[in-house]
């Protein structure tokens, strides 16, 4: 399900676009190349550097923070009432609505929704203005980023073998803070296993090591994937993301050993006992991350039980 | 102890009552907020009683096998978990007491069964 606050259905937009708006960052298809004037300009040389410029709106800064707005609209009211000469100081929008550049691009698109402007400024963490985007801006960006994507898909498919009854493989796809689908794709393998009437206890390890990667990668990494081979006699799972990778992957192996802040841990993870767990379900563990280089985890499961046996719990 | 004793005993509200609702024994419990701690347990599960209230709690239970849930402390239930709890025919409850009440009931219910 998609935030509410923003105006693209989920049941009708391919999950791609979807999935990009919460990865794509402001700054990845903000304008850098900024148009700006300065409080003491005349609005006559702002209409100038409009027309010059070709662009609707301008910044007024000082020294790269943000003063105010001043669009097309300010400068037709000011042709209408005969006041260019004045200054961009005194007309200029103060009531500004601004995005971050670290804002999911998601933000921007729920913003243009409901403020009804044409470009909204946007600062660094130090408050400071570092672009503009409009929803040309967003259309680009999400285009050149669905190219991106539909090639790797391209390369994706081509890596995954023919299912046939006996041999299942799938790649999932995890999105980073996505809690609303976390452990999605574990359920879904789990179901698949009982359907094919594993061992209940061989079902609880593969569901088990599956949704700690899952949930791993949704809580530190950007984003990565899931891939899992089944066949009769094991399950293969392999966790891959590209960032951010781990500083000290011998500390993060310890239980009890967290990174995650208060707001996951309020989530119900974060307790440091997600890699180790891995370990304890799996019959071959293997775990390797850099800083920078992202992380894989594999782990594999072999069926020890027969299937649709009887046992005692 | 069946379900429907459960329900009574914990003073519970029935957000969700799975297909077969009623008919298993309730043998093992685990009360927990932290998802990888339940995720840590190598025996069967039939109820999770924990006070996080999100899809999640749901998805956990499913992955360990659980029937039901019990949410602790009557804290709000998202419309997202109910439909979790359907999706995955899991029973969901809420109760009013805490999580060391509501241990506490289950224990005394269970010695008085044994």
């Amino acid at each position: 399900m998609i935030d509410k606050n923003i105006p693209i259905k989920a049941e009708d937009s391919a999950s791609l676009i979807l999935d990009l708006i919460y990865q794509l960052k402001i700054k990845d298809v903000m304008s850098r190349d900024l148009v700006v004037a300065c409080a003491q300009d005349t609005l006559h040389h702002i209409k100038t550097l409009m027309k010059q410029r070709n662009v609707t709106g301008i910044p007024i800064v000082k020294k790269d923070r943000l003063l105010g707005i001043l669009s097309i609209d300010d400068i037709f009211k000011a042709l209408d009432n005969g006041y260019m000469d004045e200054l961009a100081e005194k007309y200029m929008s103060k009531k500004l609505v601004i995005l971050e550049e670290d804002m999911p691009l998601a933000f921007a698109i729920s913003y243009f929704d409901k403020f009804k402007y044409g470009r909204f400024p946007v600062v660094d963490k130090d408050n400071l203005l570092v672009g503009m985007i409009t929803s040309r801006d967003i259309n680009v960006g999400l285009l050149m980023a669905i190219n991106k994507e539909v090639s790797r898909m391209e390369e994706m498919l081509a890596q995954n073998a023919p299912v046939d009854a006996k041999n299942f493989r799938k790649v999932f796809r995890i999105r980073k803070y996505d809690f609303e689908h976390a452990g999605i794709a574990s359920n879904r393998i789990k179901k698949l296993l009982t359907e094919r009437k594993h061992d209940p206890r061989d079902i609880r390890r593969v569901a088990v090591a599956m949704y700690e990667m899952e949930i791993n990668i949704t809580v530190h990494s950007e984003g990565g994937t899931l891939t899992v081979a089944i066949d009769q006699d094991r399950a293969e799972i392999v966790a891959k993301d590209a960032a951010p990778g781990i500083e000290n992957p011998e500390l993060a192996l310890q239980e009890g050993y967290s990174t995650a802040n208060e707001w996951i841990k309020s989530l119900g993870f974060g307790a440091g006992m997600g890699l180790a767990n891995i370990r304890r379900v799996s019959d071959e563990f293997e775990f390797q991350s850099s800083l920078g280089k992202g992380t894989t985890v594999r782990a594999v499961i072999y069926f020890k039980n027969k299937k649709g046996e009887e046992h005692d719990h | 102890m069946k379900g429907d004793t459960l329900i009574k005993e914990l003073d519970c509200e029935i957000l969700y009552r799975r297909k077969e609702g009623g008919t298993k024994d309730l043998r093992s419990f685990i009360a927990s907020d932290l998802m990888s701690d339940v995720l840590l347990v190598d025996n069967e599960i039939d109820i999770l009683i924990t006070s996080l209230s999100t899809a999640q709690a749901i998805r956990t239970a499913d992955i360990v096998s659980a029937i039901g849930v019990v949410i602790v402390n009557g804290k709000p239930v998202s419309a997202d978990m109910k439909a979790a709890a359907k999706e995955f025919d899991i029973t969901l409850l809420r109760t009013k007491l805490s999580t060391f009440q509501t241990c506490g009931i289950i224990h005394r219910l269970k010695e008085h069964a044994a």
